[in-house]
């Protein structure tokens, strides 16, 4: 039975997005236009009352799959399918069959005699998303990759900036913390870059990956060098056992030279907002009081366009793969 | 035994720097005669004697592969087999493998397992350290006796300084080669207890930036050759370094061979035909130690062997199974195969003008042969009749469904030439239905 993408959404001005490939493993290698399109059909889904009809997936089957623990990406994933009238299914992999020593191709295999239309898989180590696509027959959304890339969370992050400023060519984001490590980092760089805004990255040299410039974004070790005038301020988490004498010295060094506070952030924009994908340690990477200031903290705001960006991700994918079986 | 005459094959022997087509005539397992042609159109075919019509075809002597990995003892045979219809008469194991090249006892049952007189000769390095731990001296003196032609800690870096001066010291007295596989395991993250657990995957660079793999940076491998380039000259040893992969380390081997020091080094194919960026959609077959560096890296391991500074060419034979290799890139096993394409890629340097064949068979052959001190085979009356026969023209392509050994990293390269018969003391080790149908009785 082929299943129809019914288009009945009231207000529609928007549609599904049509991507050039039918998994999101990556922001790396997307187009320009699929980003904006994506970020349109997301902005629609977000305009959307709660209780307005956007069940075009009902009969579909999503899987959830995570090999790491997350609380708030499978939740934003799950209620983005829910949203959407799919069936959504949570998988942990983590204490179930890795521990019984099942490989992960198997595991791959299993899940895919389930016939899911959309795969979404979280893992810890960088490019497995990649070795699913190669594998299954459904499409797959990297949740994140070890320290490769989180494609919905530079999506989202982008979609709460639009919302707030408008636009994203020309601004000054400049992304602070632990970039070595992080795939947030690396698919915001990717898709910031790709929409024309500046992009500066401050760490210390410990947490700043080798060649980071070839990325076409700016680097500092000086947080408020980087910070100057910008008009975003992205913080990043910065695992505990980091903090610690390893990468950087202690916590409260840390804090003095790359956390967010009033003072540093007075060198930004007047209207800079502050970004974090969260979950943040406070005194650590920011201060306390910055991110709880409603006015200019948009930390919250990026959780709830997560739902909004996933719905358009799914529905692009679903809609990508009824394309090519109809070509 | 009767003669056997191969006509008019391009005879190559880098020991002697020959290279005519010629007439060979072999018997009782020796080479009878070299005889160069003068007249090709004369046929000196004689009684029943059987004769090869070698006409466009290539004679060297049989390979010398100085770096194999078994895996385990068990898969000797099967190894031997699959380098003889590569051209390789002899190899060299390492010693990690199940159970460790560790006693003189282990590396005596190894010579056992491994002697079908129509099969490549295998040797051992003998650990230079008990368990390969890297801490205790084993028995160098013992295994040397046994046969053992050097001593390595195989895929894993001898560390510590002062054991590594003691092991330099002592091969010294015993006259036997120390072989470094250098990258410093605190650098490379290979050391469990350096930072909370990083492992490094590939170089580092721009592109494990991108990948979000952890990089090693090149400079591990160099700084451990200085340091033992330092205790080389201190102790007198035969240094040698395996598996050279940046330029860093070129200049520095380079600059020791300039003082006059024993230090000698080798590369493998990866290294001089591939750069990091094939990493590029997590292939697997691609994960080797040391990892592929980048592209001027590659070039300056180029320049290493036009110049001479280093001395031979391995296969670094690391065959892995498909479940360990199907994994995502931080959890997959480490290494590829080699001896299937060891002398094809060589030769693809003879192809691009890097290098004449005389050069590109003495890297294969009687130089690494000769730094471990193995009898190389030569290509001169009197000699054993071991070499291969290979056509330098046919244009083939690598791919991994036809190939013995798994992962290779050039699956669907195209090489020019195949190996079609290889011979050990005059008896057919390998012979390939191309060479069959040359046979004239």
């Amino acid at each position: 039975m082929t299943k129809i993408l019914k288009n009945n959404y009231n207000n529609s001005n928007s549609s599904p997005v049509q991507l050039s490939s039918p998994h999101l493993l990556a922001i790396e290698g997307m187009a320009k236009l699929e980003i904006k399109r994506l970020l349109d059909r997301a902005d629609y889904f977000a305009n959307l009352d709660r209780h307005d009809d956007t069940k075009n997936l009902s009969g579909y089957v999503i899987l959830n799959v995570f090999f790491e623990n997350s609380t708030r990406t499978r939740v934003s994933f799950e209620l983005a399918s829910r949203r959407l009238g799919a069936e959504v299914i949570n998988i942990s992999v983590t204490n179930s069959s890795i521990k019984k020593g099942e490989s992960l191709l198997d595991t791959a295999s299993t899940l895919n005699a389930m016939k899911p239309d959309v795969l979404i898989v979280r893992h810890p180590h960088s490019g497995a998303p990649s070795l699913f696509a190669d594998y299954l027959d459904c499409s797959i959304i990297n949740a994140g990759d070890g320290r490769h890339e989180h494609p919905t969370q530079a999506l989202l992050d982008a979609l709460t900036i639009r919302r707030r400023i408008g636009y994203l060519e020309g601004l000054k984001i400049s992304i602070c913390g632990d970039i070595a490590n992080s795939r947030v980092a690396r698919s915001n760089i990717h898709l910031l870059t790709i929409m024309g805004a500046e992009v500066r990255c401050i760490a210390p040299p410990t947490l700043m990956p080798n060649n980071l410039e070839k990325l076409g974004v700016k680097c500092y070790f000086d947080m408020r060098e980087g910070i100057k005038d910008a008009d975003v301020v992205m913080l990043l988490r910065l695992q505990n056992e980091r903090m610690s004498g390893t990468e950087t010295p202690s916590q409260r060094e840390y804090f003095k030279y790359f956390g967010l506070d009033e003072e540093k952030l007075s060198l930004a924009n007047k209207n800079a907002v502050i970004m974090h994908p969260g979950p943040m340690n406070r005194g650590v990477e920011i201060a306390s009081a910055l991110a709880d200031d409603s006015e200019r903290s948009l930390i919250k705001t990026q959780v709830e366009m997560g739902v909004a960006i996933r719905m358009a991700t799914i529905e692009a994918l679903n809609f990508t793969k009824q394309n090519n079986i109809e070509k | 035994m009767t003669h056997i005459i191969f006509k008019s094959i391009r005879v190559v022997n880098p020991d002697t720097n020959y290279d005519q087509i010629s007439d060979v005539t072999v018997k009782d397992g020796k080479i009878l005669s070299i005889i160069k042609v003068v007249n090709i159109n004369t046929t000196n075919k004689k009684d029943n004697t059987p004769l090869y019509d070698c006409t466009g075809l290539t004679m060297a002597p049989g390979i010398t592969d100085i770096r194999v990995n078994l895996g385990k003892s068990e898969n000797i045979e099967a190894i031997q087999k699959i380098a003889v219809q590569n051209g390789i008469t002899s190899m060299v194991v390492l010693p990690n493998q199940t159970p460790r090249l560790d006693n003189p006892s282990i590396i005596d049952h190894l010579h056992r397992q491994s002697e079908n007189p129509i099969l490549p000769f295998i040797k051992a390095y003998g650990a230079a350290t008990k368990d390969l731990d890297g801490l205790e001296m084993a028995e160098l003196g013992l295994m040397s006796e046994m046969g053992a032609v050097g001593f390595t800690n195989g895929n894993i870096s001898i560390k510590n300084s002062l054991v590594m001066r003691r092991l330099m010291s002592y091969a010294a007295m015993i006259n036997q080669p120390i072989i470094q596989h250098a990258e410093d395991p605190d650098l490379s993250g290979l050391n469990e207890a350096s930072t909370n657990s990083i492992k490094g995957e590939m170089n580092e660079s721009e592109t494990s930036t991108r990948l979000g793999l952890i990089g090693i940076p090149s400079c591990a491998e160099v700084i451990i050759i200085e340091r033992d380039i330092r205790l080389a000259e201190l102790t007198g040893v035969h240094y040698h370094v395996a598996h050279v992969s940046t330029k860093e380390a070129v200049d520095v081997i380079r600059n020791a061979k300039k003082r006059g020091l024993k230090i000698t080094c080798d590369t493998a194919p990866p290294y001089f035909c591939l750069n990091e960026t094939s990493l590029l959609n997590y292939n697997t077959a691609f994960k080797l130690s040391p990892p592929l560096r980048t592209e001027d890296d590659r070039l300056a391991i180029i320049e290493g062997i036009k110049d001479g500074t280093i001395d031979a060419i391995a296969s670094d034979h690391r065959s892995r199974s498909k479940d360990t290799k199907a994994q995502p890139f931080s959890a997959a096993s480490i290494g590829a195969s080699g001896i299937e394409t060891l002398f094809l890629l060589t030769l693809e340097l003879v192809h691009k003008n890097i290098i004449d064949l005389n050069k590109a068979l003495a890297m294969i052959t009687i130089n690494p042969a000769k730094l471990l001190k193995i009898e190389a085979p030569s290509l001169k009356e009197k000699e054993d009749a071991t070499f291969f026969i290979f056509d330098d023209r046919t244009i083939n392509t690598i791919t991994q469904e036809h190939m013995q050994t798994s992962p290779t990293p050039f699956d669907g390269r195209s090489v020019k030439g195949r190996v079609i018969g290889t011979f050990i003391k005059g008896r057919v080790a390998y012979i390939h239905d191309e060479l069959n149908q040359k046979l004239i009785k």
